[in-house]
């Protein structure tokens, strides 16, 4: 049974992880403005309608907002955490054009984004011990060869804090 | 008690003004894009935010530009009017800075350079142009027929 839709692959998370405009951290606002007829507008119509779910997929704290209809002439409006705003004018390119134009001026690099990846993957240390959510194990008792876990099995008296204790006491 | 600098975590916001009946504040819609988890498909989901308007130029149906202050002004009152950025009625094009109306120029680009003096009218000025049907040797009307 077929997907529903125009082009249903738009609505697959294998396309959406593909988008590659990562944009830089001081981007905060991303305005389109577009026409819903005429040919100038066509690559603005179709970055819209290809390239903006990938866009809100890999950067979902950036706010993605469409107007329809407002000016004669398509353009594209950043608005960064300084208060700087970038226009970019789209009149008459292809959408293709426009997406790589787009990262290049505010997307991240491909080497930062390896490093951002290294980095992320330095966390996933298996020397870090604790919850199951960030690191691998949580108690030194999950593996094997070292002391298991006194709440399975009892340790052996000359271990426990209370015979040491007791020995510690009768020495003075 | 940690976050010192804003008391949001949206530091810059874009929404529409929908309501300007309270004292200096304008309540203003922002729309997000949030993912359907079962659809796959980004759908505007709406909030309202409250804005602190000094200077009360917000009408409804503007699209404002809010920032974040650094601390709450009140319960609800968390961002202020950073700028407008369409104001109903009164768009102006960024790329020509002309003033606009949907998808027209208000004022149609001129080729001539019309000046009108203070004590002249347009039609005034038209009848200096000494248009008429008469054949003379200006350049035939350029055929406008869609064919």
């Amino acid at each position: 049974m077929p997907m529903k839709g125009r082009f249903p692959i738009r609505r697959t998370l294998e396309y959406l992880q593909k988008g590659d405009i990562v944009f830089k951290n001081r981007v905060k606002i991303m305005t389109v403005n577009y026409n819903t007829h005429g040919e100038l507008s066509e690559g603005a119509r179709k970055f819209v309608f290809f390239n903006i779910p990938q866009i809100q997929y890999k950067n979902q704290w950036v706010q993605v907002m469409m107007f329809k209809n407002m000016t004669p002439s398509p353009f594209l409006k950043f608005y960064l955490d300084d208060g700087e705003q970038v226009l970019v004018d789209v009149e008459g390119k292809d959408h293709k054009h426009i997406s790589d134009h787009v990262r290049k001026i505010l997307g991240k690099t491909e080497e930062v984004l390896q490093a951002e990846a290294q980095a992320k993957m330095q966390e996933s240390n298996p020397a870090n011990f604790g919850p199951r959510k960030y690191c691998l194990r949580e108690c030194i008792c999950e593996v094997d060869g070292q002391v298991p876990c006194p709440g399975t099995t009892a340790l052996p008296k000359e271990m426990t804090g209370k015979y040491r204790t007791k020995m510690a006491a009768a020495q003075e | 008690m940690s976050v010192k600098h804003a008391s949001v975590h949206a530091k810059w916001i874009i929404g529409r003004v929908i309501g300007t009946k309270m004292y200096k504040t304008a309540k203003v819609r922002v729309t997000r894009l949030v993912l359907d988890p079962y659809l796959l498909k980004y759908y505007n989901k709406r909030k309202t935010y409250f804005a602190h308007d000094a200077l009360r130029q917000c009408t409804e149906g503007d699209i404002v530009l809010l920032k974040a202050l650094p601390e709450a002004r009140s319960k609800h009152v968390k961002h202020e009017l950073a700028e407008i950025v369409h104001k109903v009625g009164r768009v102006v094009d960024p790329l020509t800075g002309m003033s606009v109306e949907g998808t027209q120029f208000v004022e149609p680009p001129t080729d001539l350079p019309l000046i009108l003096g203070e004590d002249q009218t347009l039609s005034e000025k038209l009848q200096e142009l000494n248009i008429s049907t008469a054949p003379s040797g200006a350049d035939s009307p350029p055929a406008q027929n869609p064919t």
